[in-house]
């Protein structure tokens, strides 16, 4: 059992599918679409925390685990993506002091969403992808905006939430990598 | 009973299970998770048990901001090094015209703490807690619209306690909200949950500096009073509550395009890199609130003031034709402060008084400057104070 988990998760030698082995050319295990994105999210987030101000201007901060949230239900539903989505939100709710179980509820709730609405999304232009996560977008700020409201019982600034989503949104790019990349590179995403 | 078979010996294989609802129960597990999470967070109440969970997670996530931010530091100081060349010319310029505003305001300041050192000893005022600072560096930053944070390298090792403010040389960044042996965090003055008493210095109009996650501008809420703020008003902490010491620079005033009032703070004129803990202590925390009155008075503290020099002779012949206004004068030397009161004694030729300090044993030294007027004048009234 444990080396197939370890195998299934971490190698890319193909399993022994019979008939089927020739028709996946590559297996895509959880590493590559799930695991590998999530460090590089994480990273990226201490990176960009970095207390530098270029020409007194702050870095951006964007919620690149929305981009997540975001690509992993339309590749494919997964198990092991929920908790580790849950997982990046908890890393969040603690690197930014935000109140525990902030930004781990708002993802899920996005991802959640997206599970059901995937059949709709996949396979349509790029143009219709970035409409649909434009409208994430304001659904998930929105949301935590309204969640913050009930928390504090302050309203946060409503252009400093703009901005967050617009450097959120300027990272669009990956996204459409990783459909691009992983949607049709297994056939037993199909 | 037959048996279905599928050529493979692999029954198992075709079974299916629903995956997208099998999916869902996981998320709906994770998101009861984070709203049990939620529902018992009560960070928002800025308290020290809300911020002790996170603790283990700021010291190990400090030491690594810290190693990310090394490079990044040395590269900024690179830039900076070229740009102080580059620009040493025109900053010159800029330099020279500050000096010399600023020479005058020096001079103003000099003439302006002596006469307040001499106030202080005239009403008895008792010195402010001495209060030690500790230097950090900031590490990390968060500076979204749903939390405003900062972990800097200095923790309990350093005595750092949670609620001391921090500042920087421009002004009050936030106070500490968690703090662990080698990093602490700093809740900014702009995170939605940070609720500071301020004061406007010119009209001393109380106000609440709430932030709402604008770097730079936080709202001024509950004024009160017709023209109690202006624009450009400077904005102190008041003190009140104990959270804060009273009088820490936080910003000036400025009116939003919305109408509402604001603080354009002063932290926010320089990149916030290097900030000072100031050690003190929430009134709350203090095991014996009598201690606040037990510091000494200000002349137990500090030295005299310089006193003008006295021509002794000249004091002699201005004596000579009055010596009633003298002596009635000399009587409560410490009643009248080194500016004339009464025109009547200081047009006499009696001698100028001496401050406080000199006559510690006086007692009028410990009446407020009313009474002392009053006690100078009916000493003086019968020989030398006619109309």
């Amino acid at each position: 059992m444990k080396p197939l988990m370890k195998r299934g998760l971490f190698e890319r030698s193909p399993l022994n599918r019979g008939m089927r082995g020739g028709m996946a050319s590559r297996i895509i295990g959880p590493w590559d679409w799930i695991l590998a994105p999530a460090l590089i999210s994480l990273a990226a987030t201490i990176v960009l925390a970095t207390a530098f101000q270029p020409l007194g201007l702050y870095l951006p901060e964007p919620v690149t685990p929305l981009l997540l949230a975001f690509a992993w239900p339309l590749i494919r539903p997964s198990y092991i993506a929920p908790f580790v989505l849950g997982g990046l939100g908890i890393f969040l709710d603690f690197f930014w002091g935000a109140p525990l179980g902030f930004w781990t509820l708002n993802l899920m709730l996005v991802y959640a969403v997206l599970v059901f609405a995937r059949t709709y999304i996949i396979g349509q232009d790029w143009l219709v992808v970035f409409g649909v996560f434009l409208l994430t977008e304001l659904v998930f700020f929105g949301l935590c905006t309204v969640v913050m409201s009930i928390d504090t019982g302050s309203v946060p600034r409503l252009f400093g939430v703009f901005e967050q989503a617009f450097a959120t949104t300027l990272f669009f790019p990956a996204v459409w990598y990783l459909m691009e990349k992983y949607l049709h590179a297994d056939v037993r995403f199909q | 009973m037959s048996s279905v078979s599928y050529g493979d010996n692999k029954h198992f294989e075709h079974i299916k299970l629903p995956m997208t609802w099998a999916v869902m129960g996981v998320v709906g597990l994770v998101c009861i998770i984070a709203a049990l999470m939620l529902l018992g967070d009560r960070s928002e109440q800025v308290e020290a048990e809300a911020y002790a969970k996170r603790s283990g997670f700021d010291s190990a996530a400090g030491p690594v901001n810290n190693a990310i931010s090394w490079p990044v530091q040395k590269v900024g100081a690179g830039t900076n090094w070229l740009d102080d060349y580059f620009f040493a010319v025109s900053e010159n310029r800029v330099l020279r015209t500050k000096v010399a505003q600023l020479s005058q305001y020096e001079n103003l300041y000099k003439q302006e703490r002596d006469l307040n050192s001499r106030y202080e000893k005239l009403l008895n005022l008792r010195t402010e807690p001495e209060m030690d600072m500790v230097a950090a560096r900031s590490v990390s930053v968060s500076r979204g619209p749903f939390a405003n944070n900062r972990l800097i390298d200095a923790g309990s090792k350093k005595g750092i306690t949670f609620g001391n403010p921090v500042i920087t040389d421009q002004g009050l960044v936030g106070r500490i909200v968690g703090v662990s042996p080698d990093v602490s965090r700093v809740l900014m003055v702009t995170d939605v949950t940070s609720h500071v008493p301020v004061m406007v210095m010119r009209s001393d109009a109380r106000a609440m500096m709430n932030g709402d996650g604008n770097t730079g501008y936080t709202k001024l809420d509950f004024v009160r009073g017709r023209d109690s703020v202006r624009v450009g008003d400077q904005i102190l902490t008041s003190g009140d509550g104990g959270i804060f010491p009273r009088g820490l620079p936080v910003g000036e005033a400025v009116k939003g395009v919305d109408g509402v009032w604001r603080v354009r703070l002063y932290s926010n004129r320089a990149p916030i890199e290097l900030v000072k803990v100031v050690k003190f202590k929430d009134f709350s925390q203090l095991p014996d609130p009598s201690t606040l009155l037990r510091s000494p008075p200000v002349s137990d503290i500090l030295p005299p003031p310089a006193m003008p020099r006295v021509d002794p002779q000249s004091v002699a012949q201005s004596q000579a034709p009055a010596p009633a206004a003298a002596t009635s004068s000399s009587a409560s030397p410490a009643a009248t402060p080194a500016r004339p009161v009464n025109r009547a004694s200081s047009s006499s030729t009696a001698p100028r008084p001496r401050p406080a300090a000199a006559s510690s044993s006086s007692s009028s030294s410990a009446l407020p400057p009313e009474a002392a007027q009053t006690s100078t004048a009916a000493s003086s009234s019968p020989a030398g104070a006619q109309p």
